[in-house]
């Protein structure tokens, strides 16, 4: 009896050590399964732990794919099984624990399909195939007895399946199949948190990759807005200045009409002034001859009255000459400058019209201002008349109010290639380095509200574009300015064509 | 006499995939031997057949409830033969689940899933039980429990 104690106590003893042994195992797993998000190292941690400490020489760990397949990612102490095989859900041991989500130990596999294989092979001989379901091939030991599947859960989720096989029967016992429940209950944890920190990685660089893609947009679609406003600023300031253009236009026109009208009034009184003067200076040298005949009395040839008369007439009749040539000068210009008659592209004559502005404006010269016409060869010029007359009026009105009191303004042409070039330069204050880029821009004025609307050069500007041509400005503070008009001397062909459309003729 | 008690050493007896052979008997006295794949372990006093197509054995114990079942112990050169009682079927429950999962894990995998199907668990009490060796000097075995025949026949 005594010695039945003492075998039993040692059996008792063996067996509190093994459990001791099996305590430190399930917790060096559990410390060590939390220690990494690593997967693969979760699954060599479990499969290796339970090989080495619980002998379990054939593992493997399958997780849900989709709702009705099972892929193996980890497999121990199988040979020739690749990673990667799937199982069917509700297929084979594995398959069907995965469907019933219920732990299944079986312990004699191998007789049990030897059974229903026979039963197959039977139904095959007996002709009745037809009712036979294919035979699926699943990952594991082809020939093992004993097996411990268990589902791997969280919460009431199914991840995937461990399972334990052995080629011998019976191998697993209750403590095996608790021990293995353990283990697979710390890697479906350990197993998830991996996953979902992976997820989280995931997401989280599909997220700063979104965020980059979206930072891009942003940023292209600032460039985008950018471009798109100064796009609508150009549009906007070229419909401003083709409106200033169209307004001073239909000035200039109904200026031209007025002054032409004005001229024509003017013209045929002051010829007859003019006619008359010349007469009366004829009729007057008849008297003096008449005077020097020796029949006329000397006493009253010599009159001194009658001497300071004829001065008299001489000067009023030569101040009438003069003036009357200078009116009829004036109306000249002014119909040459309003060009009514000749609102067509044509050939003109850039001197002409240069001489025609120096007249108009001289009020703006006369008595301090001289004027240097250093015009060189040039060719007659294909353009609108009556705008490339605005555009010197424009230049040389400038130039006038550019200087203050006494200067000279110097008027240089010559011909550079197929353009005409000219060139007018002041001797006036100059243009502030800051104002230089905006000079050409609509409204852009220094001569002061009253004086100025600050349209000159911008409809200039827009006028010699019109006729493809260039305008350059250089200045210096206190010497003066010189403004360069390049034009072409017969404008392209496509400018022919557009000009129809854009370009507004005076009357 | 108190019910009959199955050793544990019956447990791997009955799982070791041998088929086992059931004999029934009809009302009007027709025996009838079959072979199946599992006798399922219940408890220490009962066990359960699977009921998978209706036939001979199974109209057998509805009229007749006795049965005898032998299990093949190869390990220990002996078989046991187990003198049982039909109690009830069933239909659910943790035998049943048990037994049916077994049967769709292995049909499943075979193509086997349209023909074995678990229709319930037929659970049968242990009346008695022996173990016959297979050796010539132990042919004769030791009967644990009372068996309903023996006592009939001892009235009789």
């Amino acid at each position: 009896m005594a010695t039945q104690d003492i075998q039993s106590n040692e059996r008792l003893v063996e067996k509190l050590a093994q459990k001791t042994a099996e305590v430190h195992v399930l917790k060096h797993i559990a410390l060590n399964i939390n220690s990494t998000l690593d997967l693969d190292q979760i699954y060599d941690l479990v499969l290796g732990t339970m090989d080495e400490f619980f002998g379990f020489r054939h593992s493997i760990i399958l997780l849900l794919e989709d709702s009705d397949t099972l892929r193996v990612v980890a497999s121990h102490g199988h040979e020739n099984q690749p990673l990667g095989g799937t199982v069917p859900v509700g297929t084979g041991v594995i398959g069907t624990v995965a469907k019933r989500r219920r732990l299944m130990r079986v312990n004699n596999l191998r007789p049990q399909r030897a059974y229903f294989s026979t039963i197959r092979r039977q139904m095959e001989e007996a002709g009745r195939a037809s009712e036979l379901g294919k035979i699926v091939p699943v990952p594991g030991l082809p020939d093992a007895e004993s097996q411990i599947a268990i589902p791997l859960m969280i919460k009431d989720r199914l991840i995937g399946v461990f399972s334990v096989e052995s080629r011998e029967q019976r191998t697993f016992s209750d403590d095996d199949e608790a021990l293995a429940t353990i283990v697979a209950n710390l890697a479906a944890s350990a197993i998830q948190n991996a996953r979902l920190y992976r997820l989280v990685e995931e997401r989280r660089s599909e997220l700063a990759e979104a965020h980059d893609h979206l930072k891009q947009l942003n940023e292209t679609l600032e460039d985008r807005v950018s471009a798109r406003t100064r796009e609508l600023e150009q549009t906007n300031r070229e419909l401003r200045e083709t409106q200033v253009q169209l307004v001073q236009s239909g000035k200039m026109a109904s200026l031209g009409m007025l002054a032409a009208g004005i001229a024509h009034e003017i013209n045929t009184p002051i010829g007859a002034i003019h006619s008359n003067a010349d007469v009366e200076r004829r009729a007057i040298g008849v008297i003096r001859d008449v005077l020097q005949d020796p029949a006329f009395p000397e006493k009253l040839r010599d009159q001194p009255r009658l001497k300071h008369t004829f001065k008299i007439f001489d000067d009023i009749n030569r101040v009438t000459l003069e003036a009357t040539e200078r009116v009829i000068k004036v109306i000249q210009s002014l119909k040459s400058f309003a060009r009514l008659d000749e609102p067509e592209l044509e050939l003109v004559n850039l001197h002409e019209g240069l001489d025609s502005t120096l007249t108009l404006i001289n009020h703006l010269t006369k008595d301090r201002i001289e004027v240097v016409r250093n015009y060189g060869e040039l060719p007659k010029v294909q353009c609108y008349a009556s705008q490339i007359n605005q555009v010197f009026v424009n230049l040389l009105t400038n130039a006038a109010q550019a200087i203050k009191e006494t200067g000279t303004i110097t008027i240089t042409t010559h011909q550079d290639g197929a353009c005409a070039v000219i060139e007018v330069a002041d001797t006036g204050g100059g243009i502030k380095p800051e104002h230089l880029d905006r000079i050409f821009d609509p409204g852009f004025t220094t001569k002061g509200v009253s004086v100025g609307l600050g349209l000159g050069l911008s409809i200039t500007y827009r006028i010699i574009e019109n006729h493809r041509g260039s305008i350059d400005v250089r200045s210096e503070l206190g010497k003066g300015t010189i403004l360069t008009v390049r034009l072409p001397m017969a404008p392209p062909r496509s400018y022919l064509a557009e000009d129809q459309t854009v370009t507004v003729p005076l009357g | 006499m108190g019910a009959v008690e199955l050793p544990d050493q019956i447990k791997p007896v009955m799982q070791n995939g041998i088929p086992a052979i059931v004999v029934t008997c009809s009302a009007d006295g027709i025996p009838n031997t079959t072979i199946i794949s599992q006798v399922y372990y219940v408890d220490k006093t009962h066990i359960a057949l699977s009921f998978q197509f209706f036939n001979k054995t199974i109209r057998n114990v509805r009229e007749n409830p006795q049965a005898c079942v032998a299990l093949n112990d190869l390990e220990g050169n002996a078989k046991w033969i187990l003198d049982v009682q039909y109690d009830h079927s069933e239909t659910e429950g943790p035998i049943f689940d048990e037994m049916d999962m077994q049967i769709e894990a292995i049909a499943s995998a075979t193509g086997m899933s349209g023909i074995f199907r678990l229709r319930a668990a037929d659970i049968y009490r242990v009346r008695s039980f022996k173990k016959v060796s297979f050796s010539p000097a132990s042919l004769q075995g030791v009967t644990h429990g009372d068996t309903g025949y023996t006592k009939q026949r001892a009235s009789g």
